[in-house]
């Protein structure tokens, strides 16, 4: 027993590779339909935009580049299709140049599904450069920060802008935050001195850091990874790529947790010596 | 499906198998894939840095808007280039300066009411609910108690001008505790981003590997693993034919 513990901990690391590949497609080929619960926290978030009435102006901060997409894009998705299908005004921009297209293409499919019009219903900014000095300078006057839009139209003639100012006058912003800039530069930077509603959503690595500032109310809500989106796909009654992947999440966290035991046992067995 | 689209699913399935060609060994398919990332990321990041940022919101302004006073910013970019002139390397440290001034004197006050002062009052809530049928302590209340705890201890475990011995000891080994779990906790939601990086990957690859895209994935795949036992073998062969010592 001893000897096929020790030959257990030092099997191929490539083993492992073609095990977790296999746990993590086989649901993707056959899902498993898995429930999904929600969390208070996205709960919270989707209350939120419930809650605002007609042509409120909803920020959208699109804070990711396209490593980051399997989680943050199907958020992107659902929180489009929640702000168009309750007839709020979008105004999307991103604080990551390298998100800039993939952000622009994210909102111009959005709101093509929900027929909605650019220009009246929703624009999309662009990047703005200068981490926080952007927040800051959107916050100082948003036709000032940004003069034109992604499209190159000026942004103080849009009907969507119309009595939008500054960050003071935006009922509920969300950034969907990869990294810095993100969530947290927009509550430092803007939240504090605008005094706007915020919520966010961020990658499952960056989820434990947000967690002190939704306990004490500092953000509102929050979509922690892809099961974060899940989550929301879930209180749309929709199903997308985050209730699809979760079934190969939850399977792939099973593997790891079995493979974490069954080291541990080998290591007790007497393996360490090997 | 346009050629973009199919052309864009090719170059996708094939970068993606590249990269993971590294879970058997670095190979030259990695290599590749790696440095066309690299080059593709940067070039992409300066297209649009020049469009959004010089033309957009600097040269356009300035010359067709006669928005002088963006010339300020303009002139203390350049004085960041002076370093590469010896002569005047000196002049950047007044952009440098500048910087550095705005970007402290923004910062530090900001940071600390959100990150310390209003976390210190997320700490000091009350223990005990007190509304107009008498106190009550539920749930919320226990997870007031256990925050003050953690963070005490925590605090405690942190602290080194006393030595750990006899309650202090006590209390600094459940601050450790505290960080065990939060370091368990921080390492959880990490595995889970990056299965959720390869589910989001192993979702196109398989999309990929419909009719609609030629079967994309299945031929690289395909390519990918004969390139890697070719190359295999004449690593192999070349490993084989070389002298035992190392030498020529």
């Amino acid at each position: 027993m001893r000897k096929f513990a020790a030959r257990l901990l030092q099997l191929d690391r490539r083993f492992i590779f073609v095990l977790m590949s296999v746990v993590t497609v086989l649901p993707l080929l056959y899902p498993l339909g898995l429930p999904v619960r929600i969390s208070p926290e996205t709960q919270q978030l989707y209350d939120t935009l419930e809650r605002l009435p007609e042509r409120s102006v909803v920020l959208l901060s699109l804070d990711y580049d396209p490593a980051s997409k399997p989680e943050l894009y199907p958020m992107t998705v659902s929180l489009l299709r929640h702000a168009f299908a309750r007839n709020l005004r979008v105004v999307a921009l991103t604080l990551w140049p390298a998100g800039t297209s993939m952000a622009e293409s994210a909102i111009t499919h959005g709101a093509e599904e929900a027929g909605k019009k650019d220009g009246t219903d929703y624009v999309f900014l662009g990047y703005g450069p200068g981490e926080a000095n952007a927040i800051i300078s959107l916050g100082q006057g948003l036709t000032n920060a940004f003069p034109t839009d992604y499209a190159g139209r000026k942004t103080e003639t849009l009907p969507v802008l119309a009595g939008v100012r500054s960050l003071r006058d935006i009922d509920y912003a969300i950034s969907l935050s990869a990294g810095f800039p993100g969530l947290d530069t927009w509550y430092v930077y803007g939240k504090e001195k605008y005094g706007f509603e915020l919520g966010g959503g961020c990658t499952a690595v960056s989820a434990p850091k947000f967690y002190p500032l939704l306990q004490t109310g500092q953000i509102n809500g929050l979509l922690g990874g892809l099961r974060g989106a899940a989550e929301y796909e879930t209180l749309l009654n929709q199903s997308g790529k985050a209730t699809a992947g979760m079934d190969a999440q939850s399977a792939t966290h099973f593997l790891i947790i079995g493979l974490i035991m069954v080291c541990n046992v080998c290591y007790l067995l007497g393996g360490r010596k090997g | 499906m346009s050629p973009e689209m199919l052309c864009g699913a090719w170059v996708a399935a094939g970068l993606s198998l590249c990269i993971y060609s590294f879970l058997y060994r670095d190979n030259p398919f990695f290599k590749l894939g790696e440095h066309i990332f690299v080059g593709a990321s940067v070039g992409y990041l300066l297209v649009i840095t020049y469009h959004e940022v010089m033309l957009k919101k600097l040269a356009v302004p300035l010359i067709e808007q006669h928005e002088w006073r963006l010339a300020i910013p303009l002139v203390l970019g350049l004085l960041m280039l002076a370093r590469f002139v010896p002569r005047l390397a000196w002049t950047s440290r007044l952009a440098f300066a500048f910087i550095l001034g705005v970007s402290s004197g923004v910062a530090i006050p900001r940071l600390l009411s959100s990150f310390v002062l209003q976390q210190v009052q997320g700490t000091l809530k009350p223990l005990v609910s007190v509304g107009p049928t008498g106190a009550s302590f539920g749930l919320a209340e226990l997870n007031t108690i256990l925050i003050l705890i953690g963070v005490v201890s925590v605090l405690v475990y942190f602290f080194f001008s006393i030595e750990h011995t006899g309650s202090v000891r006590r209390v600094a080994r459940l601050g450790m505790y505290f960080l065990m779990i939060s370091f368990g906790a921080a390492f959880g939601y990490t595995v889970m981003a990056r299965m959720s990086l390869l589910i989001g990957r192993f979702d196109e690859l398989i999309l990929y590997a419909t009719p609609e895209y030629s079967y994309a994935t299945v031929w690289l795949l395909g390519f990918v693993t004969g390139g890697l036992v070719w190359w295999q073998r004449r690593v192999r062969q070349a490993q084989a034919q070389a002298p035992p010592d190392g030498t020529e």
